[in-house]
């Protein structure tokens, strides 16, 4: 291998590890107020639709991404109120949002665009991409880092901020006491409620940042299977962090990574194409082994 | 709804079965009247989405009530749309009860499907009698066989079976992909398939011209022993002690690990025989891609009727309605069919809100 596929294959998965990471820190927020956010899945599809609906409808890529934001999280309230409010349950709260986002979002690409399944507008531009002056100068380096979208590098901004929101700052210290003791936090006068909304709405803004980067981060296009899986891939990514931003963007950069490797192995070898495609998900089961595993033994060592 | 809700509010040893929120009922009657009330908010909310979106809801939902029960093939076309719905339906049900979310029966029933079709063009010299219990047991076994692995890494090591069994559904639809482009490609054929079933292997026809075949009754005969397993036998007893829980369970002495094991691999024989029915009564061949979701569609009539089997044979047959009229509905008023997801999703969100604390209080023990 030359220093140029290892450039191409590093600065791939840093780009197709973005929407992964973006959503892993929505699935990350919520987990460590103790909700397991399935519904990341369905947001992310939403967030996609409505970037390159609205996209497209005003012709520019940022009006698509404000709408996607501000709709995703309306969504998102119906989600979150269901579950704080009305005590839904969960896990079923977030099946019902990810077959609404399928359902929805396919029968209005009938009845908008008399499109099946996919849908590519003419003339959406997609987001743009960033040269970093001083960074692209560096040999190699430059080469994987700089040259990437927007959202790529709005994604690493927003990984080091929620490590700040969420050891740094008072609402973030709240909100990992009401995670991991929540009567103690309401105790200590915290809303709990709140802090429930506040965790669930973010997560909302960031799955519609990770959909928006799915359908015009490069291309411009939706399709109704454009997710595949990838909400869950994120929270396999927030599982094998354990909820430490550093280490769930580890994990998303390694899923990114094999993603890549798999589409490699499609183009450059006979293999046919479904073997490599298998790959990124039996590696993410293989990891939630892993730590399951890890943990067992450590408890067995405790108690023995 | 708020007020039920409220006094849904989860205590820490037992959830409040909804016979006490609403007393004066019979309990068969209070769950039908929140089925009903389920089903009619669903519609509602179907209808306010043709509406905002231009289209006649009394015109639609009339078209599809015709188109699935308005003659005797609709009929027998709804039935034959229910019937890998039941087979899914009693898998997601039978997880419920103990607790689990598997939602591994789209897997099975996509490597069961193929097991059966393999076992239908390879052996053509079997008589029918042999060929097709063979078919249904190597789609059985290798549809439970698939639930076992996840359901040994929920059972032994905690990991969260909703995820692994979704990521594992992408698996076993890219693996049979697989399957029908590589070693089983039929040349010639532009879609991806495997070669046809010998006429030995295929299930008759129960009411031509529709597709309805006996894998329809062999749907029934499995919901029945589905609901003797539930109600009956010591195995239904464990799943629902497992089930309100587990921490007792466990102390009464119930092995909690094979139990949950059992349940998924009950699910994934379920589903490797729904797919064997779609191959062997259907399509007479495996292709690729031909399930498009019905686990989930199982899982939303087992949420609908929350662990009633009788229930869950109802609803499987409301579903296996709305399937099959949706499609001649969006071409004689032009809704899209998806408008049944959209119902799906309805139906979910208020089973989410309505559910019993069960499955809430064990994620959290985690």
């Amino acid at each position: 291998m030359n220093a140029d596929t290892l450039t191409n294959i590093l600065f791939a998965s840093l780009r197709v590890m973005t929407p992964l990471l973006l959503a892993a820190l929505a699935g990350l927020i919520s987990q460590r107020v103790n909700l397991l956010n399935i519904a990341l899945e369905g947001l992310m599809l939403f967030g996609a639709f409505f970037a390159v609906v609205f996209g497209a409808q005003f012709g520019s890529p940022w009006v698509g991404l404000l709408f996607a934001v501000i709709l995703t999280t309306l969504i998102t309230l119906i989600y979150a109120v269901a579950v704080v409010e009305l005590r839904a349950n969960l896990i079923v709260a977030g099946l019902a949002i990810n077959t609404l986002a399928v359902g929805l979002t396919s029968y209005l690409l009938v009845v908008l665009f008399n499109a099946r399944g996919a849908y590519s507008p003419a003339g959406l531009a997609s987001l743009p991409k960033l040269t970093i002056p001083l960074l692209a100068d560096i040999p190699l380096l430059g080469k994987v880092l700089s040259g990437h979208g927007v959202l790529v590098y709005l994604s690493w901004i927003l990984a080091g901020l929620t490590s700040v929101f969420l050891y740094r700052m008072p609402v973030g210290i709240h909100l990992r006491a009401v995670g991991e003791r929540p009567e103690a936090a309401e105790t200590a006068g915290i809303n709990l409620k709140g802090i429930q909304y506040l965790a669930l709405l973010l997560g909302g803004v960031l799955c519609a940042l990770a959909g928006t980067q799915l359908a015009i981060g490069d291309l411009t296009i939706f399709n109704d299977s454009m997710i595949n899986g990838r909400g869950f891939i994120a929270l396999a990514a927030v599982f094998f962090g354990a909820g430490k931003p550093g280490l769930t963007t580890l994990g998303c950069f390694v899923f990114g990574l094999f993603e890549i490797l798999q589409f490699r192995l499609q183009t450059s070898t006979s293999i046919p194409p479904q073997l490599p495609q298998m790959l990124p998900y039996l590696i993410v089961v293989l990891t939630l082994t892993g730590i399951s595993l890890q943990k067992v033994i450590r408890k067995k060592r405790i108690s023995a | 709804m708020q007020a039920e809700s409220s006094q849904l509010e989860p205590t820490p040893s037992q959830p409040p079965p909804l016979e006490q929120t609403t007393p004066r009922l019979s309990p068969v009657a209070a769950s039908l009247l929140r089925t009903l009330f389920t089903l009619l908010i669903a519609l509602l909310m179907g209808a306010l989405v043709m509406w905002v979106s231009g289209k006649d809801p009394l015109q639609a939902y009339r078209a599809l009530l015709q188109t699935s029960l308005g003659s005797r093939t609709a009929v027998a076309n709804s039935l034959l749309a229910a019937t890998p719905i039941l087979f899914t339906a009693m898998a997601a049900a039978v997880a419920f009860r103990a607790g689990i979310f598997n939602v591994g029966a789209e897997g099975s029933l996509y490597l069961g499907g193929f097991a059966a079709a393999w076992v239908g063009f390879t052996f053509t010299d079997l008589p029918a009698w042999l060929i097709l219990p063979l078919a249904f047991l190597a789609a059985g076994l290798v549809g439970g066989l698939w639930c076992y692995f996840p359901a040994v890494l929920r059972s032994r090591l905690q990991v969260d079976e909703l995820v692994t069994t979704i990521l594992l559904n992408y698996v076993a639809i890219l693996f049979t992909e697989y399957l029908v482009n590589g070693p089983f490609l039929v040349p010639g054929v532009a879609n991806a398939m495997s070669p046809q079933v010998v006429p030995a292997a295929r299930l008759p026809r129960l009411m031509p011209p529709s597709q309805l075949n006996a894998s329809f009754l062999l749907a029934l005969a499995a919901a029945l022993v589905m609901i003797y397993l539930m109600t009956r036998s010591k195995l239904g007893y464990e799943i629902r002690m497992v089930g309100d829980n587990p921490q007792f369970a466990r102390w009464s002495g119930i092995n909690v690990a094979g139990v949950i094991e059992r349940v998924m691999v009950i699910g994934g024989i379920l589903g490797g025989l729904a797919g064997a029915g779609q191959v062997l009564g259907v399509h007479y061949r495996f292709i690729a891609g031909f399930s498009s979701g019905l686990a989930f569609t199982g899982m939303t009539v087992a949420l609908l009727v929350r662990n009633s089997p009788v229930g869950a044979l109802l609803a499987a047959l409301l579903f296996g309605m709305l399937r099959s009229g949706s499609a001649t509905m969006e071409i004689m008023t032009d809704v899209p069919r998806d408008l049944i997801r959209v119902l799906e999703a309805t139906i979910i969100f208020f089973a989410a809100i309505e559910f019993g604390s069960l499955l809430w209080r064990r994620r959290r023990e985690r």
